[in-house]
């Protein structure tokens, strides 16, 4: 059977497709390489995370990844939600607010996981306000969350009392001994609870990435919505399912925050959303949609991490935004150029 | 297979479909065998594409009944037709080019447990399904490193996997190469042995004596027969039925042509167009007449300047081809293929329309001159006759052949010597178009010249002196219109019959 | 045709219907006295012609920010990069002014006398600008994006520049007079006087000039624009331009009111800016909204947050006062105007 019809040979991908299509899925990996290269041939005397002179060691990559945790948590549903072709600017508010939730039921003594549940339950319901917004009212994605990222960070504001800038131990009341471990002591290989548990949302996006209905139909809804919808797939409720799982995730990322710094700050997630889009679009997601992968976000989340608490020890801090703002403009254009030449055939 | 091929698989019984003013179709009746490749014709207008829309659950009927398998079939969208069982392949295909093969073929039908994709003869029987039909498509493979053809072979075996009995292909080949179109044939015979019958729209006809068991032809609405392939003695006896005895003749040789060449087209070449020259003279209106894909609107477009192709174009001793804005300032001007989205500002008024391609005259130093734009305003919905309550009305609320109107006026206040028109009257009702034509030829009687580029044999006899005949992207020929002009010849040219009539 | 016949067609077809714009900045505008007049009832105080001058001139800087942003919307692109080249234009202008010689790092500039450092810190804002049109024009990254991009760029630019903080040290005298020049006596500060002349000249374009009606055409249907022959790649290239130099002088005024580069000034500005765009009527996906009703956008938002003070609620009530007050509007009008058409 497979002969009689071999006159009708599939004309192949040209060059320039496969190129493109190889660079789009492993360039990140070597973006990785060259960034952990180059800082560790650096001189890292300066900077107090790292052990004198060298990158490499154990100190230093405890200290990134421990730091890396709220991101590492956060990137994978950010890609998720990119690839159905939506965009949720309110996640640097979620994830205050959480904290903000997180750190005030701990002073006040709710154990350790209920505080837990009942954040997360929070950002799930965020994330569904989010997802009614953008589904439901049908209020454009980039405004919808606009308006609860003021709205989400004023809640957060507002939970602290006037004249204190933050959730904290102080005047009569004292964070739980629990509180500051889960983001900062060592558990396994001497990295905190945090880091394992974005390790673990992670894999469990990638798995649902690849292995569920989820995935596929986040794929499908953001690359043709016709067709998924002419195929019977209801796109509004999974596009509500990803700001939900958006929002869990983001207020995981506030949780572990808020353990790191020991406190409830309303205003610890600012710019997170700008840091998320970075970490997608340096990782190859579309930004139209239907395009990316958790755990290519998952990378540029650890490069971007790397990147930032590197320089540190090569240049003053004042330069991050600088070079924040040239990686985001680079990553928008090599993107482009990718999808460009995959759709050239 | 069993006896179930015995009775039809899909009949209509006195469909009707009317529009404002218009029966699309009228009493139309006939049934399909199952497991046979039945080709529907008929000339644009014919009420083909209503028909289909209504099979596909588009539209609904204005009366008349529809049945599949002998059971009644009242499809409210397209997703119900696919539930009943009639699969369509639009002309937008409605594939996701990010997923793979496989995954896409399973779209929507996935077997799952608690979200998680489980494996199921599912996956096996839509890769048979495939590898039935076409062998050569990893089913692995990324969909967007695909072709068009291939993009399109996996729709069809998603509808033939998903249970489709119909399978509905409208003009597939108007995007396909030789090749890809005898890959495709290869396919449809594939499907018709595997008992799935398809419904194929057509204009070329050799296509349809080589693939088709059984054809209906579809003429102002009606159907005039419906018979097994091998009972037509050829293409002539075909385009007969299509055309019918009534011609449409209400062309009178015009006076104000001349031999006076304001346009020269030499050796236009893209990846449709084969080496197309011609020339258009003053006074005239010539008509570029042939099927979809054939080349008219990639003609127009590169007239216009609105893209790129190889080859020189001439208009009057100037160089142009470049951008629209040095077409509309040498004096040519085009009405867009697709109105909506590319001619008319619909969230604008028709006083905000009108003046965008004469910026000159509406500009006083860079300064908007409102009362241009409003005598403008007034002065083209009185000339044009446009229907509107005033002018500051939507062009989004305008019916088609008012909106068609508007589009048309931004061609006229732009004074241009040379009016493109790209299926000017498609999607207008009987009496807008009379109008349109009206215009067009008061504005060649003037002097200037106009170029009709269209799909309609009666709209190109009706108004053209010369006609252009594109197949395939290459001019076969031209034909002087007068009262003893051969639409048989015509319809053979531009069918795919370049030497003759093909038996 | 006789005469009188066409004269009958001319009423008929003139007789003109408010337009949809005109509707909503009119919607818009009774809003912002509506609910003046409501805060006058329940604040002490507030009703006082003062307070009502304060409104405008208190937020001279985000309105004349709006008027780039909102022809930008309307040509159906963002502009987020705006905050960014204020604070880049600020530190700029003074990194330029400062007499080279310093005692340190930071009190060192380039000594150039003012009006060259003026002209190169307007060069550095249309820098950023360029910038923007080259990657939404020439690339055809979505402008959201790219924005994004810019406004890091520029802020970062400043922060190195600043080092992080702020340069107000061994600046000429003249520096400090743009920005707190007043004029009508003493009560009305330049820059709230260039913003009223700016509006003036921005509604003057958007009304009466080509420029103006070809953002629209652009905005409403970019392909029909380019067959109709409009060059939309040289627009959308001007209209960037044109709001990074806006920033730019908003961001050297700014610079010299407070006699110093900040890095962080401007924080926000871009999303106040869409924000009283929003409010104002005008229409992300493009083609519609208009200058005079972001004006009363702002208006509303001013109201909104002045009200909240009087109240004496603590100032973090703005962030939910501000999301609020957006999603009332988008709905509002979503609403009216759908109702309007039926």
């Amino acid at each position: 059977m497979m002969s009689q019809s071999s006159t009708l040979a599939q004309p192949p991908a040209t060059r320039g497709v496969r190129v493109a299509h190889f660079l789009r899925n492993y360039y990140i990996y070597f973006v990785l390489v060259a960034v952990v290269a180059l800082l560790s041939v650096a001189n890292l005397d300066k900077f107090d995370l790292f052990e004198r002179g060298n990158f490499l060691n154990e100190k230093s990559i405890i200290n990134i990844l421990r730091v890396s945790a709220p991101l590492l948590t956060l990137a994978g549903a950010f890609t998720l939600l990119m690839v159905s072709g939506y965009i949720d600017l309110s996640v640097g508010s979620t994830m205050s607010l959480s904290a903000v939730i997180y750190a005030l039921l701990a002073i006040n003594g709710v154990p350790f996981l209920a505080a837990f549940a009942i954040t997360m339950v929070a950002g799930a319901g965020l994330g569904a306000f989010n997802g009614f917004l953008v589904v439901r009212l049908k209020i454009t994605p980039v405004i919808a969350t606009l308006i609860t990222l003021s709205l989400f960070k004023g809640m957060a504001l507002l939970l602290v009392q006037d004249g204190v800038s933050a959730i904290k131990s102080g005047g009569g009341q004292k964070m739980p001994g629990w509180f500051n471990s889960y983001g900062r002591e060592g558990t396994l290989l001497n990295l905190p609870m945090a880091f394992w548990v974005a390790v673990a949302v992670t894999l469990v996006l990638v798995i649902a990435q690849n292995r569920t209905l989820l995935g596929k139909y986040a794929a499908a809804t953001g690359g043709n919505p016709t067709a998924a919808k002419l195929s019977g797939i209801n796109t509004g409720k999974i596009v509500i399912l990803l700001y939900v799982i958006v929002g869990v995730s983001a207020a995981l990322a506030g949780i572990a925050r808020s353990s790191f710094m020991s406190l409830g700050d309303p205003l610890s997630g600012d710019g997170m959303e700008l840091t998320a889009i970075l970490v997608v679009l340096l990782g190859g997601t579309a930004f139209s949609g239907g395009e990316g992968r958790v755990l290519r976000s998952f990378v540029g989340a650890l490069i971007i991490m790397a990147l930032t608490v590197g320089m540190l020890t090569v240049v003053p801090a004042y330069y991050q935004t600088l070079v924040l703002g040239a990686v985001l403009l680079a990553a928008a254009a090599s993107n482009h150029l990718i999808s460009r030449k995959e759709t050239a055939s | 297979m069993t006896d179930q091929s015995q009775s039809p698989v899909l009949s209509v019984e006195a469909l009707t479909k009317d529009y404002p003013g218009v029966r699309a179709v009228d009493d139309v009746s006939f049934s399909i065998e199952s497991s046979t490749v039945h080709c529907l014709v008929g000339e644009n207008g014919a009420g083909k594409s209503t028909l289909i829309k209504m099979l596909t659950g588009a539209l609904q009927p204005t009366s008349g009944r529809m049945k599949v398998r002998g059971s009644a079939y009242e499809p409210g969208n397209p997703h119900d037709a696919r539930e009943g069982g009639i699969a369509t392949l639009f002309q937008e295909l409605h594939v996701v080019d990010e997923l793979t093969v496989l995954e896409n073929l399973t779209l929507g039908m996935e077997r799952s447990r608690f979200g998680f994709l489980v494996k199921s003869d599912l996956d096996d029987r839509v890769v048979q399904t495939l590898a039935a039909i076409e062998p050569s498509i990893d089913p692995s493979a990324r969909v967007s490193s695909l072709s068009v053809a291939q993009k399109q072979i996996i729709e069809i075996a998603r509808a033939a996997s998903s249970g489709a009995s119909v399978i509905i292909m409208d003009e597939p080949t108007a995007a396909l190469s030789e090749r890809e179109v005898a890959r495709l044939f290869g396919v449809i015979r594939r499907l018709r042995e595997t008992d799935v019958t398809v419904v194929y729209i057509s204009h070329k006809l050799d296509e349809i004596f080589e693939l088709g068991d059984a054809v209906t032809v579809l003429r102002d609405g009606k159907h005039i027969v419906t018979k097994p392939l091998s009972d037509v003695a050829g293409r002539s006896e075909l385009i007969e039925m299509m055309i019918g005895r009534n011609v449409f003749q209400d062309y009178t040789p015009r006076t104000a042509v001349t031999n006076e060449a304001v346009l020269i087209a030499r050796g236009l070449t893209n990846k449709l167009l084969k080496d197309v020259s011609f020339e258009i003279n003053r006074g005239e209106i010539v008509g570029f007449y042939g099927l979809v894909g054939a080349g008219k609107t990639e003609i127009a477009r590169a007239l216009f300047g609105a893209d790129k192709v190889s080859g020189s174009i001439l208009f009057k001793g100037q160089k142009v081809g470049n951008s629209p804005k040095e077409a509309i300032a040498a004096g040519i001007a085009l009405v867009p293929e697709e109105r909506r989205t590319q001619g008319l500002f619909t969230s604008l008024t028709i006083r905000e329309n009108i003046p965008v391609m004469n910026l000159k005259r509406l500009s006083n130093r860079g300064v908007f001159r409102s009362s241009v734009e409003l005598e403008a305003a007034d002065e083209y919905v009185g000339k044009l006759n446009i229907a509107t309550s005033s002018i500051d009305k939507y062009a989004e609320k305008l019916s088609g052949g008012n909106q068609q109107k508007i589009v048309l006026a931004k061609c006229l206040f732009a004074d241009a010597d040379l009016l493109l028109l790209d299926e000017p009257t498609r999607g207008v009702d009987v009496g807008a178009k009379a109008e349109i034509y009206d215009i067009i030829r008061s504005m060649a009687d003037e002097g200037n010249s106009v170029a009709v580029f269209s799909s309609e044999l009666e709209e190109v006899l009706g108004i053209c002196d010369r006609i252009f005949l594109l197949f395939d992207g290459s001019l076969e020929t031209e034909v002087i219109n007068g009262p003893d002009v051969d639409a048989a010849h015509i319809l053979n040219v531009v069918t795919g019959g370049r030497g003759g009539a093909v038996q | 045709m006789s005469d009188s016949t066409k004269i009958g067609r001319t009423l008929l077809h003139t007789r003109r219907r408010m337009s949809d714009e005109s509707f909503i900045t009119l919607l818009v505008a009774s809003v912002a006295v509506g609910l003046f007049l409501f805060a006058s009832i329940l604040v002490p105080n507030f009703f006082q012609l003062q307070n009502m001058l304060n409104l405008v001139t208190n937020n001279w800087a985000v309105i004349s920010l709006g008027v780039g942003v909102t022809f930008l919307l309307v040509s159906g692109n963002f502009d987020l990069s705006v905050g960014g080249i204020v604070a880049l234009s600020g530190v700029l202008a003074v990194w330029f002014s400062q007499s080279a010689g310093g005692g340190s790092a930071l009190s060192t500039g380039l000594g150039f006398p003012y009006w060259l450092a003026v002209i190169g810190a307007l060069g550095g804002a249309l820098a950023i600008g360029a910038l923007n049109a080259l990657f939404v024009v020439r690339f055809r990254i979505p402008s959201i994006i790219v924005t994004l991009g810019t406004m890091m760029l520029a802020r970062g630019f400043a922060q190195v520049i600043t080092q992080g903080s702020q340069r107000n040290t061994n600046l000429p005298d003249v520096f400090g007079m743009l920005g707190n020049l007043t004029v009508f006596g003493a009560s009305v500060k330049l820059p709230v006087v260039l913003m009223v002349i700016l509006l003036v000249i921005a509604v003057f374009i958007e009304k009466k000039t080509v420029f103006g009606r070809l953002t629209y055409w652009i905005g409403a249907n970019a392909v029909a624009a380019r067959l109709s022959g409009i060059d939309k790649d040289r627009h959308v290239t001007y209209l960037y331009l044109f709001s990074s130099a806006i920033a730019g002088i908003v961001g050297i005024l700014l610079a010299s009111e407070f006699k110093s580069g900040y890095s962080n000034r401007g924080t926000l500005m871009e999303f106040d800016a869409l924000v009283i765009a929003l409010l104002g009527g005008v229409a992300i996906a493009g083609g519609f909204g208009s200058v005079v009703g972001m004006f009363f956008g702002a208006l509303i938002l001013a109201v909104v947050t002045s009200a909240a003070t009087g109240l004496v609620l603590s100032p973090d009530w703005q962030y939910i006062l501000k999301a609020i007050a957006v999603f009332v509007a988008i709905l509002t009008q979503t609403w009216a105007l759908a109702r309007r058409n039926r």
